[in-house]
């Protein structure tokens, strides 16, 4: 986006980063196109094997990997619209909106973050245990509808990007408190919106603590859950659980690259239309 | 519009929710039960088989992680609600599960005790609690112990292969650790045996009384026979004839697969893993015999009931049935689990099982002696809780971050605290 | 670039307005005054019913001697407290969950810092390299346990194979206190770092294009651009990644659990003397292993207690050093 061009050596640099990055994805994939005995090697392989078809035929046959990629995509896409909109409301007016009790509120939501997440996981069973909602997605996605995250960032991101002169502007026209919203702040604020809504799919979609106690594996399971089956055996088949957890990561890849445009979309642009 | 479309965002998320949220759904009248399990029971072909039979029934198997099972099924009871209507027992964590047991429907209700002529004695008997009133769980399968060697590196170090000859040298633990130094004055390079803990395990499972008294009292600081077994194990950690392994771990696996120790004590379902890491280039070499000291015990399972389920007598019947003889003896023959009842262990063809890998051993024969000879040990309720105290000790000792003596402080310190 | 109001320290220090706020803002009407409760109003919701009621209800248990399975067994008061006070494991897990803190948190998000800025250029098929380097953090996490333990392996790893080459003797990486910080350490940044460089990233964007224009004509180095115009613009975001690393790191859970490979059979938690043990790992170990919840919510509370403290103390240090840029 700057003038700047970018020379070989930072592409160097960057190829190498990316190796890094990548190699243990790389090696799942390796370790699922093998049979499981390449664990064993002093040295681990780098060339793929012929195994990769059967194992993921496995995958399916063991565990019922549709419905678990169908679940979390559930799970993962409503948590991260519902972050992305609700974050986006409450950052906006924790940021531009004036109202009384605001700084400690915000200070609330701080803290909030603050709590750790597993500290609670035997009471927030047994709630869920009386709302009946054991073994269904409500379960795992109620709780996640907004986080603090969301509104920690997307209240930093107003504060960086929608100026007080739009927002003013809108109002001489007449408008509501939420068509501002819409025309003016929500513009502004996009690329980070769509870093939040991807980050927050990502979260969904890995979290396992939580669905592994309050899912049912046959009936509502995600694609975490589903992996945890795959792994259930008196030894672990890594390459049947590997050949799983490489299947699982291409959504999540795909979600990234719908949403980069959004990422990388000019910025001011948005903004000045409102 | 602004408020319409949040309206609207809101509308869709209630029917996404709506529209994921299946839940279980009661098909048509049938009773339907869950069994919480972990690792392979091998019920697939039973499960279809009682459903056929059984029209009004209707069977779903959950399978996760042994960890994950014991942590969902505690939450699940704390919580009151989720647990499978049959659940598996792991022997390791029963008696932890059987200080709760008013979480758990007595079989006895059901007629269990009927059924105890069933199993081997101490494998009933661990099911049960109040002196035999209180039946929480029927046996599945069990963890008989044997030793496994590699053939090639004993002939290596000049010792025996023969499986026979092979037990003869080591009718006691003391006999097995003079083995080690054979091994190692002669091959200084190959570890004698992966883990001193399970060493340590096997010599503690041999014994009347571990941890705990027989009246649940804790008595590791006054009972010789764990300091016996403490030591004996350490010494073999401190001689570096150890491996110093996590057992089953990521390591184990290359190291079994390198060739880089030659016994480990093997309970009948550790054989899969051992020809699962060491791959198919090992057939052959590796081998099995009995146990110094006599027989021994690791592992197996009991199914059990939670009362919070809704079907307990049916489930009841179900569980009945999958830990009936005719049944266990059918898994024995598809998956290898051991049967856990004499009658079908000593029976002809049982005994009468070989296993390809390791040399033609005959381990029907082998886990049954195993079985026979067993002096099961008392685990207290805390057993679980001083466990991982006294393992990681002998780690320590293992790694060298510590003497075996100070280990041993160490631990009883910690157990102390635990069991207070 | 200095923030002028009376409002509360936190609050303010988040916030760099860009430009004076006006004092006359929507005084009138129903819409201006309730609104803006009504848009904030679902987090309370969520928090309320899913954080708060589980948070107020572990402060409860922490008052009893509580069994997970079988519930209350009596109310103990401050002694499951007084016992934590006494407990050297608390504080051995406290002194681990500080140093992981501090050797993966203050190089992670340095190292996100500058590779935010390299992905900033004129990159071509920027959302590929983008895409790159959040992997990490796709990836489940089974498969990064099985390939960082072929890493730290002992007999075995390849980085005990590369320490070999420049005459180093193997390390038993999960034996030593330092080593297996170390690992851990290395763990937590490889899973962490594009995370934060792409949050550092989604703030430089914002800053405005003719700030580096005009410094270009000035003549300045883009070392001394990158100092002066980007980390000041982005000074709200460090401070937002501080603290939520912050929170992140002192509940590392995953990764120390992952390397341990005694915790998943249920034999060790954090390796053979505890060396690697932290604080949500001892809290585990006393609620789903020992069935000891009481004392489980009282490690949960004393987390909280810590995460806060530390948070402000970061928070206020970051904001005086980022703020002379």
């Amino acid at each position: 986006m700057k003038n700047a061009k970018a020379g070989p050596l930072l592409y160097g640099f960057l190829v190498a980063v990316l190796a890094a990055s990548v190699f243990p994805l790389y090696y799942s994939f390796i370790v699922a196109s093998k049979d499981n005995s390449v664990l064993g090697e002093k040295v681990p392989p780098l060339v793929p094997g012929g195994n990769l078809v059967e194992n993921i035929t496995r995958v399916f046959d063991t565990v019922d990997f549709w419905l678990a990629m169908q679940n979390s995509f559930i799970v993962a896409a409503t948590v991260a619209i519902s972050n992305v909109v609700l974050g986006t409301l409450a950052g906006f007016a924790f940021a531009r909106l004036r109202f009384k009790g605001r700084d400690s509120l915000f200070i609330v939501v701080l803290g909030t973050a603050m709590v750790p997440t597993q500290l609670g996981v035997i009471p927030l069973y047994m709630l869920m245990s009386d709302l009946d909602w054991y073994g269904t997605l409500q379960a795992v996605i109620v709780p996640a509808l907004i986080g603090s995250f969301a509104v920690f960032w997307m209240r930093q991101a107003c504060e960086e990007t929608v100026p007080y002169e739009l927002i003013e502007a809108a109002r001489v026209d007449g408008c509501s408190v939420l068509r501002t919203f819409w025309h003016v702040g929500f513009p502004a604020v996009r690329p980070q919106a769509a870093v939040l809504g991807m980050f927050t799919f990502m979260t969904a979609w890995n979290d396992f603590f939580w669905p592994l106690i309050v899912l049912d594996p046959n009936d509502s399971p995600t694609v975490q859950v589903a992996l945890s089956s795959l792994a259930s055996g008196y030894y672990t088949d890594y390459s049947l659980m590997l050949a799983g957890a490489s299947l699982a990561v291409l959504p999540v890849i795909a979600i990234f690259v719908l949403l980069s445009r959004q990422i990388v979309g000019g910025i001011m642009q948005g903004a000045v239309k409102g | 519009m602004s408020r319409r479309l949040v309206g609207s965002v809101a509308a869709t998320l209630v029917m996404v929710l709506a529209a994921g949220c299946g839940g279980s759904s009661g098909a048509d009248g049938k009773v339907e039960l869950s069994l919480g399990l972990f690792s392979d029971f091998g019920y697939d072909k039973l499960i279809e088989e009682y459903q056929a039979s059984h029209p009004n029934i209707k069977i779903e198997q959950r399978k996760v992680k042994m960890e994950q099972h014991n942590t969902q099924l505690a939450t699940q009871l704390a919580g009151g609600r989720g647990a499978a209507d049959i659940v598996a027992l792991e022997e390791g964590v029963v008696s932890q599960f059987r200080a709760s047991k008013d979480k758990f429907v007595n079989l006895a209700d059901y007629g269990a005790k009927d059924l105890k002529d069933q199993w081997a004695g101490w494998k009933w008997n661990q099911g049960t609690a109040d002196n035999g009133e209180f039946v929480l769980g029927l046996g599945t399968d069990m963890g008989s112990l044997g030793l496994c060697y590699r053939r090639d590196l004993f002939e290596a170090a000049g010792l025996p292969t023969d499986r026979d000859a092979v037990a003869k040298l080591w009718p006691t633990w003391a006999d097995y650790a003079k083995v080690a130094d054979q091994f190692t004055a002669k091959t200084p390079n190959v570890k004698f045996v992966d883990t001193g803990r399970n060493v340590y395990k096997a010599i503690l499972d041999q014994t009347e009384e571990g941890y705990f008294a027989k009246d649940d009292s804790y008595i590791a600081d006054k009972n010789a026979a764990v300091k016996t077994a403490f030591d004996t194990a350490a010494a073999l950690g401190t001689k570096q004839q150890t491996g110093a392994l996590e057992p089953f771990s990521q390591d184990w696996n290359v190291a079994l697969k390198q060739g880089s120790f030659a016994t480990t004590t093997c309970p009948a379902w550790a054989m899969a893993l051992i020809k699962a890491g060491a791959g198919d280039g090992a057939a052959g070499k590796w081998d099995v015999t009995t146990a110094p000291g006599g027989g021994g015990n690791w592992g197996g399972s009991f199914l059990a009931i939670p009362k919070q389920g809704k079907h307990p007598k049916e489930a009841y019947e179900l569980a009945k049935w999958l830990t009936s003889p005719e049944q266990q003896k059918r898994i024995f023959k598809e998956t290898g689990n051991l049967p856990s009842q004499p009658k079908v262990y000593q029976d002809a063809e049982v005994q009468a099982t070989v296993n390809e890998y390791f040399n033609k051993a005959p381990v029907g024969k082998v886990f049954a002696t195993s079985a026979e000879s067993l002096k099961p040990t008392y685990r207290g309720t805390k057993d679980s809780k001083v466990t991982p105290i006294f393992n990681s000790a002998l780690q320590r000792v293992e790694q060298g971050k510590q003497p075996a003596a100070d280990a041993w402080t160490q631990a009883l310190k910690e157990a102390q605290d635990a069991v207070k | 670039m200095t923030a002028v109001s009376t409002k509360t320290e936190a609050a303010q220090a988040a916030s760099v307005p860009s430009s004076p706020e006006p004092k006359r803002f929507w005084l009138s009407g129903w819409d201006a005054r309730y609104t803006p409760y009504l848009i904030i109003a679902p987090f309370f919701l969520v928090f309320g019913i899913f954080g708060l009621y589980p948070l107020v209800y572990t402060a409860w248990v922490s008052l009893h001697d509580w069994q997970l399975i079988d519930g209350n067994q009596g109310f103990v008061g401050l002694a499951n407290y007084v016992e934590l006070f006494g407990d050297a494991k608390f504080w051995n897990a406290l002194f681990n969950t500080l140093s992981l803190f501090v050797l993966s948190t203050v190089p992670q998000l340095l190292a996100a810092l500058g590779l935010a800025a390299l992905l900033d250029r004129g990159l071509r098929g920027s959302a590929f390299w983008r895409a790159g380097v959040l992997l990490p953090n796709v990836i489940s996490v089974a498969a990064v346990a099985l390939v960082f333990a072929q890493f730290f392996g002992r007999d075995f790893g390849i980085v005990n194979f590369l320490l070999g080459f420049v005459g180093i003797d193997p390390i038993d990486w999960r034996a030593e206190t330092w080593a297996s910080h170390l690992a851990v350490s290395t763990m937590v940044m490889w899973r962490w770092t594009g995370y934060n460089s792409l949050l550092y990233l989604a703030a430089m964007q914002s800053v405005p294009k003719d700030m580096y224009e005009s410094a270009t004509l000035d003549g300045a180095s883009r070392w001394r651009m990158f100092w002066a115009i980007t980390v000041p613009s982005i000074r709200p975001t460090i401070l937002f990644t501080v603290v939520t690393s912050t929170i992140g790191g002192l509940q590392l859970f995953a990764e120390p659990a992952l390397f341990d490979p005694g915790f998943a059979a249920n034999n060790s938690s954090g390796g053979s003397d505890r060396q690697f043990q932290t604080l949500v790992m001892y809290m585990y170990e006393k609620g789903f292993r020992l069935f000891d919840a009481g004392y489980s919510a009282t490690i949960a509370w004393m987390l909280f207690v810590v995460v806060l403290l530390v948070a402000v103390v970061n928070f206020t240090l970051t904001r005086r050093i980022a703020g002379k840029g």
